[in-house]
């Protein structure tokens, strides 16, 4: 700052305060809206570590994460503190049978581990997914590439729309009378697959056409003025490009299909299931057996059990797995994306 | 050459009409509700260069678009009044399959646009979706559509890097030898050099002269001088009308028609 | 070289249709699938839902003939006096207070002193007592009828069952004993002269009692005192209405077919698997999802608009590109973590600040009951914040860069140019994305279920803002919450339907809300 005055001086006045304090009400918005989400985030971390890592090697909670959840009983014997799973303390009271009537506290899916709910909802979303990429991509290629503008467009336009505001909820409600009652699948993969499907299905076509449109228009006439037919050209200079698009987008839709609970409720989750999804008698009976799925099971254990230290590391452990898999799934879709952008570009 | 016997007169439909190879018969075209073509008339001979000039929107790409059917693309448009034929097939009868015609018939556009594929790939692209794959021949006709095309020296060497590495007039080379890699017949240029500076453009328009002697090409250039140095006819519209349609020599020399001695001259356009 | 263009010869045509035709067909189909999906929501949502309304016309009608209806006058007018009582021990609370805190006596001293006015309450409360009796017996007189008709039900239905079996001769042995509600009801109604006589000794005894109240210290308490004695008064003056009401009432009136409606949307009471009575009315619920969005936008709209408004315009590029992750970072928690999180961390933190001294003047503070409208409208909030940021964050981002230049051009400051060119002319957007964040919230399930406390009752609104402190029940909530235990295609199952039903067409209005008000902005600039 120079000294003197001269005419560009700033007036320091009250407006000049008022402005820069308003400025730092955004400024201080803004960094409160992140530290919420960090804050969140690192309790469910620090927290959940404590369950899923160890400190002695293999430094991971293996049990936590291959076995299936069962009961936690909590007692004194003989002077010493016990914390045992189910089958432990079956063993341990066969061993002593003065055991039997010692007065515990027994805890409900607070022993064991997470393992069928993580593969649970591993499959719901590979599932879904699948389907409703399928059937997303080839909307959005019909409304980008073939359709013309008519009151059909629009009415299909208006539904997609409409149907990205629907409430999960209510997703789970349709999933439940078409699939479950009215096909009669019961809870069932099936049911919980085209369910979920259909809640993300607005999600994929949207990110389909964006990335379709972003694909330059002298791909296809170039093409076509070669003597390609229409789908000769799509599928040849319109989808490569567009891919990379359509999966980083859809990564918004994993993130949704994963992380929904309420239309999974009445239509694939089971809140305890003993056998693991590929042990079934036929394989066409593995598409209409329920699983048991993690937000189904944070559920569960968030309000079906109390709070206390035994059960806090269950609690917290399912929550921190679960974030984990959502940014694991996030991230493959970001790495395939990456790989497939290298390989194309223009 | 028979045309300078004839009288160049602007309401002739333009000169040998009877034995052209396209033939253009009062050709009404729309986009909706705008009419964007009036009443065209003009036959294009085979082996020969026309050049098609005119101020912006006057519908010379229109037209070009229409003798491959481009324009079926953009939704609302349609031929109202006439027929195109070529070869005396009527490309709008209902048994022509576009894409026969678009093989056929090859483009050059405005915009390079090469896939963003290797150079080899672009070449043949054409090639495999006509079901060719015989790895010998296909590298032979990357190698003779690229001398074709005057690039083969430039690019011989990499042949399977990508396409859009080249530079902006080669990457024009690129697509009209992905455009003769299928043996079109006709080789439609919608202003090949309006994004070219002026060395790309000396190179194109030298490949142009080496072209006719095995393709008809028909070019539409906003560039007169480009008009006149590699055309073998030229048709002057304006306002979606054909005004004047002669060889070049007298479009240029001695145009019968005031508004096309304007337009040729500089005065408008 | 060939010599014509027509070469359809090639193609594989299959019933008219070339490869490309039905390659076209098919992704119009996909196309066509979002419009079915939208459309099969609808009407399975109606298929399940629409036989409430008879069947709850249904269970209006035998409220009224079983006699349900007559004994509830007698409820309420007990339950009224039960709430006066309560307003009494409220009183007593407050004296104790006074005679502990300012006249600074010992527990057990205040409590003896208290001994006139406990006295007093206690034969306030006694009075109701004959009437108590009378309820009672009512009561079960009229669940006996109610019983006594579902089960003939039952066998009506058993035996149409049969019968659509085919199994008539088995049909023709269910014994189905036909209810005559005229005579059933003849006793319960027969008992008109009896409560006449008892109200008016329950009337008499009220008054007496009530009007011998003991002196009170402290002006604030006798001001107290004759505002109960008022309400005895217009307690005991209501009597004769509801006697009229009894005599008049008739079990034979019909139940109009509008009533099933207007019971549902109009009804103050979501009450189910109850002894007595089953009530499907949806008014504590929408004010549940309602109030708990309101607070969700309270904090998520100057939050989430604010970041906007600085990550589009004031912050610099190296802050732009960790502040967009990081708030699309928050899109992907998972709601139910994010309920977890406000049960195990939120709720009690909350408390804890709830019970500050300091903040004792904040409307509703301090609290106990940690699940509450706050707790889960400030998780909401979390979760519309993204919504709201990435959509306004659009529309600021739409506002042409030559406004902006030509407001800084002319002498504009940084924060003149924001609130006066730039807002202003996104402003559309700006709604348009508040509403989306509207939707998303109102249909939130987890959150909700998990947080906001599961208390099916209207909150009571007479504590002005204090209302978030209090559990509600929502929409979301209570479908998640039953729809595991309901039988399928009872009246509850159904009533739930209906309820999804209300909060889709809600979403669907708040959708072409949010389209209409930005199809408008479009159109006023270009």
């Amino acid at each position: 700052m120079s000294a003197g005055k001269h005419i560009f001086q700033s007036p320091a006045s009250g407006f000049r305060r008022a402005e820069r304090a308003w400025l730092w009400a955004f400024r201080l918005a803004t960094y409160l809206v992140l530290a919420c989400g960090l804050g969140v985030f690192a309790t469910i971390v620090v927290k959940g570590s404590r369950t899923v890592f160890q400190t002695e090697a293999p430094f991971l909670n293996v049990r936590f994460l291959t076995q299936a959840p069962e009961s936690l009983y909590v007692f004194d014997f003989e002077g010493r503190h016990y914390e045992q799973g189910d089958r432990e303390h079956r063993a341990f009271v066969a061993a002593h049978p003065a055991a039997e009537n010692v007065k515990k506290e027994s805890l409900v899916y607070s022993a064991g581990g997470i393992f069928p709910c993580i593969v649970g909802t591993l499959l719901l979303v590979v599932g879904s997914m699948s389907i409703a990429l399928f059937l997303g991509v080839a909307a959005a290629i019909y409304l980008n590439e073939y359709a013309r503008d008519g009151w059909f467009i629009r009415f299909v336009r208006l539904a997609i729309l409409n149907l990205a505001g629907v409430p999960s909820i209510v997703f789970g409600l349709f999933g439940f009378g078409l699939f479950v009652i009215f096909f009669g699948w019961n809870v069932s993969l099936l049911a919980g697959w085209f369910t979920l499907a259909f809640m993300v299905l607005p999600v994929v076509i949207t990110a389909s056409e964006e990335s379709l449109k972003a694909v330059p228009k002298g791909f296809r006439e170039g093409s076509l003025a070669l003597g390609a037919t229409k789908w000769q050209a799509i599928s040849t200079n319109v989808l490569p490009y567009a891919l990379p698009g359509i999966l980083t987008s859809s990564i918004l839709g994993v993130a949704r299909v994963a992380g929904e609970t309420a239309p999974i409720m009445f239509t694939a989750a089971y809140v305890v299931r003993d056998k693991l999804p590929w042990e079934v008698a036929r394989a066409g009976d593995f598409f209409f057996q329920g699983v048991m799925a993690l937000p189904y099971h944070i559920y569960v254990v968030s309000s079906k059990i109390p709070q206390n230290d035994y059960t806090e590391r269950v609690q917290y452990g399912s929550a921190f797995v679960f974030l984990l898999l959502v940014a694991l799934i996030a991230t493959t879709s970001i790495l395939l994306r990456n790989h497939l952008r290298n390989r194309y570009k223009w | 050459m028979v045309s300078t016997l004839e009288p160049p007169v602007s309401a002739l439909p333009g000169p040998r009409r009877a034995d052209a190879l396209i033939a253009i018969d009062h050709v009404d075209f729309y986009y909706g509700a705008t009419q964007a073509l009036h009443d065209i008339t003009l036959g294009i001979e085979a082996k020969k260069v026309t050049a098609f000039i005119g101020p912006s929107g006057c519908g010379k790409s229109t037209l070009l678009r229409c003798l491959n059917r481009m324009n079926d693309l953009i939704d609302g448009t349609r031929v109202g009044r006439g027929t195109i034929t070529i070869r005396g097939v009527d490309i709008h009868r209902p048994d022509v399959d576009v894409i026969e015609l678009r093989k056929r018939i090859g483009m050059v556009f405005q915009k390079s646009n090469p896939f963003p594929k290797s150079i080899y790939e672009n070449i043949t692209y054409g090639l495999r979706l006509q079901g060719l794959k015989d790895k010998a021949r296909l590298d032979e006709i990357v190698e003779k559509s690229l001398r074709g095309a005057a690039l083969w020296e430039e690019v011989k060497d990499r042949l399977h890097t990508s396409g859009l590495g080249l530079s902006g007039g080669q990457q024009q080379r690129l697509c009209i030898a992905r455009a003769i890699a299928v043996e079109p017949e006709v080789i439609l240029m919608d202003e090949p050099c309006s994004a070219l500076d002026p060395v790309a453009t000396a190179k194109i328009e030298e490949l142009i002269q080496e072209l006719r002697a095995r393709f008809t090409i028909v070019i539409v250039t906003h560039n007169m001088q480009q008009a006149a140095r590699c055309s073998d006819q030229t048709a002057f519209f304006y306002l979606g009308r054909l005004i004047e349609y002669a060889d070049t020599r007298d479009i240029f020399t001695k145009p019968a028609n005031p508004q096309t001695e304007a337009y040729v001259s500089g005065r408008f356009g | 070289m060939p010599s014509d263009f027509a070469v359809a010869k090639r193609r594989l045509r299959l019933l008219g249709l070339t490869g490309d035709d039905a390659i076209k067909a098919f992704f119009g189909g996909n196309a066509l699938v979002s419009v079915v999906v939208l459309l099969l929501i609808t009407i399975f949502l109606f298929r399940e839902g629409v036989g409430f309304f008879g069947q709850n016309r249904q269970n209006l009608a035998i409220y009224r003939q079983a006699g349900l209806e007559y004994v509830e006058f007698i409820r309420a007018q007990q339950a009224d006096h039960i709430a006066l009582t309560r307003s009494l021990a409220d009183l007593r609370l407050r004296y104790l207070t006074c005679l502990t805190e300012e006249r600074q006596m010992t527990l057990a001293a205040a409590n003896e002193a208290l001994a006139g006015f406990d006295d007093y309450a206690g034969k306030f409360s006694d009075t109701v007592e004959p009437l108590r009796g009378l309820a009672t017996e009512l009561t079960e007189m009229a669940t006996a009828i109610k019983t006594k008709f579902l089960v003939t039900q039952d066998q009506k239905e058993a035996r149409r069952q049969l019968l659509a079996e085919g199994k008539s001769a088995e049909a023709a042995k269910v014994k189905i004993d036909e209810v005559d509600f005229a005579t059933e009801l003849k006793p319960l109604v027969g008992t008109l002269p009896v409560y006449r006589d008892l109200n008016r000794e329950f009337a008499r005894r009220l008054v007496e009692v009530a009007a011998a109240a003991p002196a009170l210290p402290t002006a604030d308490l006798r001001d107290r005192m004759t505002r109960l004695q008022q309400h005895v008064r217009d307690y005991v003056a209501g009597f004769p209405a509801i006697e009229t009401r009894l005599a008049k009432w008739d079990h034979r009136r019909p139940v109009p077919w509008w009533e099933s409606f207007t019971a549902f949307v109009f009804g103050r009471a979501w009450l189910t698997a109850s002894f007595w009575q089953d009530w499907y009315g949806i008014l504590p619920l929408l004010a549940g999802s309602v109030l708990v969005s309101m607070v969700a936008l309270m904090i998520a709209v100057p939050l989430g608009v604010g970041a906007a408004v600085y990550v589009n315009q004031i912050a610099g590029v190296r802050e732009q590109k960790f502040i967009k992750p990081g708030i699309e970072f928050i899109a992907a928690f998972p709601s139910v973590v994010l309920g977890f999180f406000g049960i195990a961390v939120l709720g009690q933190i909350l408390r804890a600040v709830s019970q500050l001294p300091g903040l004792s003047w904040v409307p509703g503070f301090p609290y106990s009951e940690r699940l509450n409208v706050l707790t889960a409208g400030c998780l909401l909030a979390l979760i519309a914040v993204p919504t709201i940021f990435t959509l306004a964050e659009d529309a600021l981002n739409n506002v042409p860069r030559a406004f902006k230049e030509a407001s800084f051009a002319l002498g504009a400051s940084r924060l003149q140019t924001i609130t006066r060119i730039v807002v202003p002319a996104s402003l559309s957007g700006i709604v348009s994305a508040v509403l989306l964040g509207l939707g998303r919230v109102i249909g939130e399930t987890m959150v909700v279920l998990l947080c906001a406390g599961n208390r099916i009752a209207i909150p009571d609104f007479s504590s002005g803002l204090g209302v978030v402190t209090q559990p509600v029940h929502t929409m979301t909530g209570i479908i998640a919450q039953e729809m595991g235990e309901v039988v399928r295609g009872s009246i509850h199952y159904r009533a739930l339907f209906v309820v999804g039903l209300v909060l889709f067409l809600l979403s669907l209005a708040i959708n072409y809300a949010a389209q209409t008000i930005v199809r408008r902005y479009r159109i006023s600039i270009g």
